[in-house]
């Protein structure tokens, strides 16, 4: 009982620590710049909400979060669709060169993603698609890792529903339809929250390729932020716990089955 | 290039059922002159935004078909996000230019010369002769700053400091400055920041009788000892505390800390007026002064421009446009709410906005002003600029010899352009 | 039967197609012309002629790329350190009995889901020399903190503390995971024999848990060889961002590509120092795997 209550201090000390910035985060996001640089600072916040009003005044944030909810939420379909379209095929179906393609998609997850973004960019450029919301989906419709996640899955689902309705005589797109997809809701799930994710928080890709503030992505625009407000920490801190707050929400719901998501591609990995 | 060409577009049909979620920028239908056109305009001041889309909404009142959406691209990245779209042929069709960037974009045709006569004798000479390239006009001025020094009157009332005069000298700043810094309430005379070249080592470069490049662009100035005594100005300000060091105007910049109270005088431009008159801490605390004599007066004097995109798909309604904001209607309405008004004769509506304030100071400077050291890759000394002086801010090289290793360096890159 | 066997490959070339033609496009070819460009010099606005070599060469001689490797490979060797602290975590969560385990895996879990310039820009102010929470803490207990991410002495480990700090929680869960995989038979086991805790930990546990480790420090390192977001809103980039003394200990390989191919326009240069990044990644990982064997038990 004692050696729970050193555990409850290490573990209460370490959390305090997980949460603290965030709550600084807040309280410094309704103080005005001069009391949050006064020495000693004080501990609470003050009700400033215009720090809020200056990021709206600044950025573009309710068309950056349309833009990129679009990407994420285009991107996560599809991710979904095309992957475990593949998936399914690399899983189940046989063709020459299965194996062959199968090592090639392997190898591309090795790459690092820096290796692709100037030849994206390229494509773009030439596509006339700078600055739209197509330069922020269409390379992400498509991914290795994608394939690969859920390939694992599938290969673990039992065969037996899908030999009878085969059988039944099904082909394979009624099989995948209606017998793989719904019993691979887990590992789709797990792969949904996962793109969501990324495509939320990535910055190299949209920073890059939509320099035009209505076309950017809140990761993208909360970095010209700081362009814009260099080093006024209120408003940083509204405009960053604004950005960030979407996907805390999303996630802190839905953490069971991310969690899941996470141990099922770490472990089988 | 070709092939990826050919498979994307292969690529294409399958996916935009997918992302039917265009927007992008269609073909215009070519010079159709009742068409109706959507111009875009880049510009980094967040402050004069408004400003310019009230520019923008008169334009669209006399010329209806035409309509103009102002992009606002902060400062920190606005010349890497240009350079980068208009490597990718998407610039805007109008945006603003600055002196350093000018004969880069010029020389590699990314904005065109301006077609026709514009009458370039209501502006600022100095002005019109940063935006001429091989003796072609390639825009015309929007505005015009000058460097002064912003005081807190607050704080100099607390030390019984009596405000700056108009012709104090640097040792009259120093002094002041040593009176005004309050360690215990972590107070400072003043900043010596290193970033913008402009409010700071341009003009007591120039105070010093020094020189950043000589006027045939071909050698540093950063040797010669009037130059670094321009330098040290700085780098003895941070010896002696009366400036926070490098380090912590990293953390904090300099123009935060003057808005917080802790920094008395503030070298800063005339752009600031809009920044500092709706700050909650700053407004009614401050005034401003002119920069302090050394060896001469002397401010920088720099100015936007206006330009059109080489690549534009409506060069006649953009270069309707930029002759609208450099009109006399556009200026006044500019000297309202915004900078100076590089258009003779308008710069009274910009000083009357204020009465509170004796920004009659930035006009006055024009008498003695210098221009703007550039070149044609002027960006790439800058860089050099930066990297060697940081060591002689931060205290780990003399001031002197890092000036020294940076003329050796600035004209080697000099040498190759 | 045959012709069932040409309708199953049509078809299984079908379901493939899409994700293939979209992976040749966007990252198959583009990983042949980024080899190519590496090879080519680039104009200020596009157009790229044909150097052989010569980025390779002058790859060697930077001085930024000398110290953005070094900063790049320190930061990743410690950002293992996260580890043992997310093991540790882990098996004090596991534990029989233990409450609040769900409160604290969505605590630890916050800045795993939080947008990593967020997350910068939080740390960049937290860390300010004269007003971040940090020193003012310090200060109670009588130190005089420096200017964390503005001193070059401490800028790269406070980049490693937020590269920790934000992924302990990730880790965290992958261990939970294969903690609990482990099946308590062998506890039994080694309780009969007499093991206390700490010789189950040492015996049982970490033995069984090594796999998983493996696994973690591979992606880890991969990942920490990219730093790029973190450098990207607590050092900037481009000539401004020279002025802070602490620059060169914050520059990173993808932080000098992101300079060299969308600040500066030299992307020729710029592929050769991703290529480099490649190599670096192949060698790194490459070396994992031969080295598991010394520590990695596979059940």
């Amino acid at each position: 009982m004692r050696r729970n209550r050193y555990v409850h201090t290490i573990l209460i000390a370490s959390a305090l620590a997980m949460v603290a910035p965030f709550c600084w985060q807040l309280i410094t996001s309704l103080k005005s710049l001069s009391s949050a640089t006064s020495v000693p600072p004080s501990l609470l916040p003050e009700g400033r909400w215009d720090n809020y009003s200056r990021v709206f005044d600044v950025i573009p944030f309710g068309q950056q979060f349309l833009n990129t909810v679009l990407m994420a939420g285009l991107r996560t379909i599809g991710q979904v669709l095309f992957c475990s379209m593949a998936a399914y095929a690399f899983a189940r179906l046989r063709f020459p060169g299965r194996n062959l393609l199968f090592g090639i998609l392997l190898s591309v997850l090795m790459v690092p993603p820096q290796l692709f973004i100037i030849p994206q960019y390229q494509i773009m450029s030439s596509l006339g698609w700078l600055n739209s919301l197509q330069a922020l989906v269409v390379p992400g419709l498509f991914s290795a890792f994608g394939v690969f996640l859920l390939r694992q899955f599938f290969l673990g689902l039992p065969k037996e529903l899908e030999e009878a309705a085969a059988i039944d005589g099904a082909g394979p797109v009624r099989i995948y339809w209606s017998i793989v997809l719904p019993l691979a809701r887990p590992g789709l799930v797990a792969l949904s929250l996962l793109v969501l994710l990324w495509s939320w928080n990535d910055l190299f890709w949209p920073l890059v390729v939509n320099t035009d503030p209505g076309k950017m992505t809140l990761s993208a625009g909360l970095a010209s932020l700081q362009g814009q407000f260099q080093t006024d920490y209120p408003v940083l801190m509204a405009g960053s716990l604004l950005a960030s707050l979407p996907i805390i929400a999303i996630f802190t719901l839905l953490q069971r089955q991310f969690i899941q998501g996470i141990a099922t591609s770490g472990i089988k990995g | 290039m070709r092939m990826s060409k050919r498979l994307s577009a292969v690529l294409l049909s399958a996916v935009l059922a997918v992302s039917a979620c265009s927007g992008g920028t269609g073909a215009q239908p070519a010079a159709d002159p009742n068409a109706k056109v959507t111009l875009s305009y880049g510009v980094w001041d967040a402050n004069q935004k408004p400003v310019m889309e009230s520019l923008a909404a008169e334009f669209t009142k006399t010329h209806p078909n035409i309509s103009v959406e102002v992009q606002l691209t902060p400062w920190a990245d606005y010349w890497t996000k240009l350079k980068a779209a208009a490597t990718g042929g998407a610039a805007p069709d109008v945006f603003w230019m600055n002196g350093p960037n000018f004969q880069l974009y010029a020389s590699n045709k990314v904005i065109g010369p301006m077609p026709g006569q514009p009458d370039l004798s209501v502006y600022p000479k100095p002005l019109t002769d940063l935006y001429t390239f091989e003796g072609k006009p390639y825009g015309l001025p929007k505005d015009m700053d000058t460097v002064g020094v912003w005081y807190n009157k607050t704080l100099f009332d607390a030390k019984q400091v009596p405000y700056p005069k108009d012709d104090w000298t640097w040792a009259d700043f120093q002094d002041a400055a040593a009176k005004l810094t309050d360690a215990g309430k972590g107070i400072y005379g003043t900043a010596a920041p290193l970033g913008s070249f402009q409010e700071y080592q341009y003009d007591t470069i120039a105070q010093a009788g020094g020189y950043v490049i000589s006027p045939d662009g071909k050698k540093s100035g950063y040797g010669d000892p009037k130059t670094i005594a321009g330098l040290t100005f700085w780098t003895d300000l941070i010896k002696n505390k009366q400036s926070p060091d490098l380090k912590t105007m990293t953390d904090t910049t300099p123009i935060q800390l003057f808005e917080a109270g802790k920094i008395a005088m503030y070298w800063g431009g005339s752009w600031n007026v809009s920044e500092f008159t709706a700050n909650s801490y700053t407004k009614g605390k401050i005034d401003v002064a002119p920069l302090p004599r050394g060896e001469k007066q002397a401010t920088i004097i720099h100015g936007v421009a206006n330009v059109v995109s080489a690549k534009t798909d409506h060069p006649d309604q953009a270069w309707e446009f930029v002759r609208f904001l450099g009109s006399k209607e556009a200026a006044q309405l500019l000297g309202q709410k915004g900078p100076i008004p590089a258009y003779n004769g308008t710069q009274t509506a910009w000083v009357k906005a204020h009465p509170e304030l004796k920004l009659q100071t930035f006009l006055d400077s024009v008498s003695y002003a210098v221009p703007f050291p550039v070149s044609k890759n002027t960006a790439a000394w800058n860089e050099a600029e930066l990297t060697y002086l940081t060591k002689a801010w931060n205290g780990e090289v003399p001031t002197d010899q890092a000036a020294t290793d940076l003329a050796k360096a600035m004209d080697a890159l000099l040498a190759k352009e | 039967m045959n012709r069932g066997r040409a309708r199953e490959a049509l078809w299984g070339y079908a379901f493939i197609a899409p994700t293939g033609l979209g992976i040749a496009v966007f990252y198959l070819w583009p990983v042949l012309q980024t080899a190519y460009f590496s090879l080519t010099e680039w104009g200020a606005f596009g157009g790229h002629t044909w150097t052989g070599l010569d980025n390779y060469r002058r790859l060697a001689d930077d001085p930024e790329v000398g110290r953005a490797l070094v900063n790049t490979l320190t930061y990743t060797a410690l950002g293992l350190l996260s580890i043992p602290l997310a093991i540790g975590f882990a098996v004090l969560l596991n534990r029989k009995g233990m409450r609040f385990v769900g409160l604290y895996r969505t605590l630890f879990f916050l800045p795993v889901v939080t947008m990593p310039v967020a997350i910068a820009m939080v740390w960049r102010w937290l860390y300010n020399g004269d007003y971040g929470l940090i020193n003012y803490l310090l200060s109670l207990v009588g130190i005089d903190g420096p200017n964390w991410v503005a001193d070059p002495a401490t800028a790269l480990y406070a980049l490693v503390v937020v590269g920790v700090w934000a992924s302990v929680g990730y880790n965290l869960i992958i261990f939970l995971a294969g903690l609990q995989a482990i099946p308590k038979e062998y506890y039994e086991a080694a309780a009969i024999d007499g093991a206390g805790g700490w010789r189950q930990f040492f015996h049982v546990t970490l033995p069984l848990l090594s796999p998983t480790a493996f696994f973690v420090s591979v992606v880890s390192v991969i990942g920490s060889l990219q730093l790029f977001d973190l450098v990207y809103v607590m050092a900037g980039s481009g000539a401004g961002a020279r002025a802070n003394p602490a620059f060169p200990r914050l520059q990173t390989v993808v932080q000098l590509f992101y300079e060299r191919a969308f600040v500066t326009n030299d992307r020729g240069y710029a592929a050769a120092i991703v290529m480099m990044l490649l190599l670096l990644i192949v060698v790194l990982t490459a070396a994992q795997f031969r080295f598991q064997k010394k520590w990695v038990h596979y059940a």
